[in-house]
């Protein structure tokens, strides 16, 4: 595989090939954009950024003309803009990677990639189509990804962004805006999307590339724009001149201080164990699923994107068919078989797709705030003033004056939608609340006010479980991880023992990880002994894999404290040979690298009192060769 | 975003009323009324009220159970057929019961059949225009099976009493459409039942995750459809005194036409069973007006579909203008 350059060495900035000065774009009285800017330069990668509503996406589509802006001017290589349409600005190179991708479900990866050529006259050759597309993913290094007769409907969502790709280079794009591309990936995917876009980038094409994740703005973008309210209030500034807080700064127009601010819970603060889930199975994603939580607990479930977290959740609302597993509210178990059932057994759950799981558009704010206590309560009448006096209660929290309760909840921001949804449940007095993603499509500042309302309800004593896919905010949110792959629990753990990358490592696919087992179990029967693969800190290991006779007494996805084993001598002793344990036992640790230099934790191999020992460097030899192997 | 503006609080009530669908087609129906008596002069006399009244009630009381069915996102095309086959069910029950079992024993063949479309629908997630197409023409075909393909006369005399006994003036007809009207209207405003099957048509995974039984009440709607059509043919057959089996044909369209002109949206969620009466009013005033000024019933559908589109449209230019102002 070719290496590909990831900074790149532009010395004289090339000329502007996009340009927008004073665009405003009304619609009704709504003013979605006042005075905006952008400037996108070949090469390079300008971030657009904002809270939500503050405009980037009907930037980007006046940019790609899906729509027209009501006032401004854009240049285009030196020329003025005027796009009438998406196919004017495909004609003139500019593309758009959608949210929601533009592709058609029942075609062919290989009819969409080619879709604009289909509306074309004339006669097409599948076969020189055919021969492009498999160019261009070699180019995207995706060649395999792809099975090109696959329909798309059953693609993956880094598949069809793929594919979405392929289609705009298909047009030979110069320019390239990416909207929000990473919003429903998960961690390797984007890392993935990131080798595209550096490729891309050396490529010579401007790229624009829209988040509100400010961690991904730093590891892509060279320049940025930020937008606030549909005004630009900074524009084509170098990424690395800027700090996290500058950002949000301009996001928000105000300092926002630390988005997390970790509760004071003494160590014991936790009460009783409310909800317990053991060996939960829900085929084909949920395979076996183990977890608690205790009284006044943040807990986060986390893991990638597919790893069978929401299916999880679902199956135990009764959403899903289970095939296995146990419910214990209080130690005693439960049968929850529907929704109605979980209700009343105490459980809150919100969801993940707030548009097509938790908001009923044609009832008002009210209407949506009363449904899940309507949903707990058995009586025939609607029930709507028994909870006259928490609602008010609730509403003077939120902030929402009660005479806007009778509008349509469509007409609020994502994030004050989210909240009336988790004030939903709140209203039925749960025990135990479930919220899945509760902060996807919910801009900077609204999200420290949801952290806060959980914060809240943990402090009144509220076993809280949070699914997030964003491990900063599973770490910044959460007292204990527990970590999910391919629908198994894998790691329990305190979150102050973890960091992102430990749960990247953690969360990793059971396909690759499983190789690394095969390692385990390879060196462990060749040598005898017991073979492990951990993450070491400063006071901490945590073990991920281990296989043969158990001798270090480490427990694949639970944390050790370094000093009750040997690992830091055995590590001090690195490079030189197996060290003697007190009991006899003898262990080697080999430190272990992925091919661009990321630590990947530590291999040991510790063996009993009268082995024969090998040669360290056979063992280091095969860690090599596992982890330099092509993936 | 835009979040709403506040409006002030003594006029927001008047506001929202005005702004309402109901009132519009309150206005339509008003204006329709004026027109009507302008152009004859028998419309607006009390004896032809009572007979627009009397003309609503079988379409009205079916419109009742189409409205319900509509309102979780479905649609009953076999409302027609079951009037007929409960008809002819419940004149050849009442050659051997009497009235008082008969009866019951006709409403509860139109509720078995509305469940098992509803079965059908919300347990094996088969589309309710399909299921509700193949029930229609099974229940054509059976009545014309079990009538022996002739109409059935010889009912007990004593039926009539249904449709003309009154009180304070009112024919028991024309009451207890009303009091059906009266009855639907709180369910659906004031009970939890009436509230999920709004917030099933409106998004029926949303309502099912907050705990709603979704289940029973995408059913029901179908068995108070079914069981409402066999009500309105006991007040047919009290007054013509005979049952055909083609009776009810094309009802199915008057009363989704009632519906929707009353507002409710063929996806659900959204109408009332406010408009739906509006909407059975209109469409039974611009019938009578026309018979009245000596137009050829032919000419009917052509007036009675020219509405049903302009109103749509005009709903549509209006939302579109307020969505831009």
């Amino acid at each position: 595989m070719v290496e590909v350059q990831s900074s790149h060495d532009i010395t004289a900035r090339a000329e502007p090939l996009l340009t927008a000065r004073g665009v405003s774009k009304h619609f009704g009285k709504t003013h979605a954009l006042v005075d905006a800017a952008l400037t996108l330069r070949p090469g390079e990668v300008t971030g657009l950024l904002g809270a939500n509503g503050a405009g980037k996406s009907t930037l980007s589509r006046i940019a790609s003309g899906h729509i027209q802006p009501t006032d401004g001017e854009l240049t285009f290589d030196g020329a003025p803009l005027e796009l009438s349409s998406t196919r004017d600005a495909l004609r003139q190179g500019i593309a758009l990677v959608a949210q929601e991708t533009s592709l058609a479900p029942d075609l062919s990866v290989l009819e969409n990639v080619f879709l604009p050529d289909l509306a074309n006259p004339g006669h097409l050759s599948f076969r020189a189509m055919r021969a492009r597309a498999t160019d261009l993913l070699a180019d995207l290094g995706h060649e395999h990804a792809l099975p090109l007769d696959a329909e798309v409907r059953t693609l993956s969502a880094a598949q069809r962004q793929l594919v979405e790709i392929a289609k705009a280079l298909a047009l030979d794009a110069r320019l390239v805006i990416f909207d929000e591309p990473t919003a429903s990936l998960s961690a390797t995917e984007v890392d993935r999307l990131f080798d595209i876009v550096d490729r891309l980038r050396a490529g010579g094409r401007a790229l624009a590339f829209v988040s509100h994740r400010l961690e991904e703005v730093f590891a892509i973008t060279d320049r940025v724009t930020i937008l606030r309210e549909g005004q630009a209030v900074c524009e084509d500034v170098a990424t690395s001149s800027l700090t996290q807080g500058d950002i949000i700064q301009h996001m928000v127009g105000r300092d926002l201080g630390a988005i997390y601010t970790k509760r004071d819970v003494a160590p014991d603060a936790a009460g009783d164990t409310v909800f317990e889930v053991r060996g939960l199975k829900a085929t084909p994603w949920v395979r076996d699923m183990s977890f608690s939580v205790r009284a006044g607990e943040i807990m986060g479930l986390g893991g990638l994107v597919g790893a069978g977290r929401s299916e999880a959740m679902e199956a135990i609302w009764g959403l899903r068919g289970r095939q296995a597993g146990d419910i214990l509210i209080h130690g005693k178990p439960v049968n929850l078989r529907k929704p109605a059932d979980a209700v009343r057994a105490g459980i809150g759950f919100v969801p993940e797709d707030r548009r097509a799981q938790n908001i009923v558009p044609d009832l008002s704010v009210r209407e949506n705030l009363l449904i899940a206590q309507m949903g707990q309560h058995k009586g025939f009448l609607r029930g709507y003033g028994r909870k006259a006096e928490e609602t008010a209660a609730l509403l003077a929290d939120l902030g929402l004056p009660a005479d806007r309760l009778d509008t349509s909840l469509l007409n609020y921001s994502g994030g004050m939608q989210q909240k009336i949804i988790i004030a939903r449940w709140l209203l039925t007095a749960p025990e135990i609340l479930i919220l899945d993603e509760p902060t996807k499509g919910v801009d900077i500042g609204t999200r420290s006010s949801i952290y806060r309302l959980l914060q809240d309800a943990a402090d009144a004593g509220l076993a809280v479980i949070v699914i997030s896919s964003d491990f900063e905010e599973l770490l910044g949110l959460a007292e204990r991880i527990v970590v999910v792959s391919d629908g198994v629990t894998i790691a329990d753990l305190p979150a102050e023992l973890l960091t992102e990358e430990k749960l990247t490592l953690l969360a990793a696919p059971r396909t690759s990880t499983e190789r690394n087992q095969a390692v385990l179990s390879d060196i462990s029967a060749a040598h005898g002994g017991d073979a492990f693969w951990i993450l070491l800190d400063k006071e901490e290991t945590i073990c991920l894999a281990q296989a043969g006779e158990q001798l270090s007494g480490l427990v694949p996805g639970q944390a050790a404290a370094a000093h009750e084993t040997r690992i830091p001598q055995a590590i001090s002793a690195l490079g030189a040979d197996f060290i003697a344990e007190d009991n006899g036992h003898r262990t080697l640790m080999t430190q272990m690298t992925d091919r661009r230099g990321h630590d990947l934790g530590w291999i040991g191999l510790t063996l009993p009192e009268n082995a024969d020992v090998p040669e360290p460097a056979d063992i280091r030899a095969r860690v090599h060769n596992l982890t330099h192997l092509e993936t | 975003m835009a979040e709403p503006t506040s409006a002030a609080n003594g006029s927001a009530l008047a506001a929202k009323v005005f702004r309402s669908l109901e009132f519009r087609m309150l206005c339509l129906a008003l204006l329709l009324a004026v027109v009507l008596s302008f152009a004859s002069p028998f419309f607006l006399t009390e004896r032809n009220i009572f007979n627009i009244l009397d003309q609503s009630v079988v379409i009205g009381i079916v419109a009742v159970g189409m409205t319900f069915v509509i309102l979780t996102g479905g649609i009953d095309l076999s409302v027609g057929a079951v009037f007929g086959l409960t008809g002819i069910i419940l004149a050849q029950a009442l050659q051997i019961m009497p009235i008082p079992i008969a009866i019951p024993l006709a409403i509860l063949s139109g509720a078995g059949i509305g469940l098992f479309s509803g079965i059908l629908i919300a347990v094996f997630g088969l589309a309710p225009f399909v299921v509700t197409l193949g029930v229609m023409a099974i229940g054509r075909s059976l009545s014309f099976i079990f009538s022996g393909q002739r109409s059935i006369s010889g009912l007990p005399p004593e039926l009539d009493s249904i449709v003309y006994s009154t009180f304070l003036g009112i024919p028991a007809n024309v009451l207890f459409l009303i009091g059906l009207y009266l009855l639907a209207w709180g369910y659906l405003t004031y009970t939890k039942g009436g509230r999920t099957i709004y917030a099933i048509g409106s998004n029926h995974e949303a309502a099912r995750a907050a705990g709603l039984s979704t289940l029973f009440y995408s059913i029901m709607p179908y068995v108070v459809s079914g069981a409402l059509a066999a009500v309105a043919v006991t007040f047919s057959l009290a007054q013509i005194m005979s049952a055909d089996p083609l009776a009810g044909n094309q009802l199915e369209l008057d009363a989704i036409a009632a519906v929707v002109i009353g507002g409710a949206s063929l996806y659900g969620g959204r109408g009332s069973i406010i408009g739906t009466l509006l909407g059975v009013l209109i469409m039974v005033m611009i019938r009578n007006g026309l018979n009245l000024m000596g137009v050829s019933p032919f000419w009917q559908g052509t007036a009675i579909g020219s509405i049903i589109i302009l109103a749509l449209l005009a709903e549509r230019l209006i939302n579109w203008r307020s969505a831009r102002a």
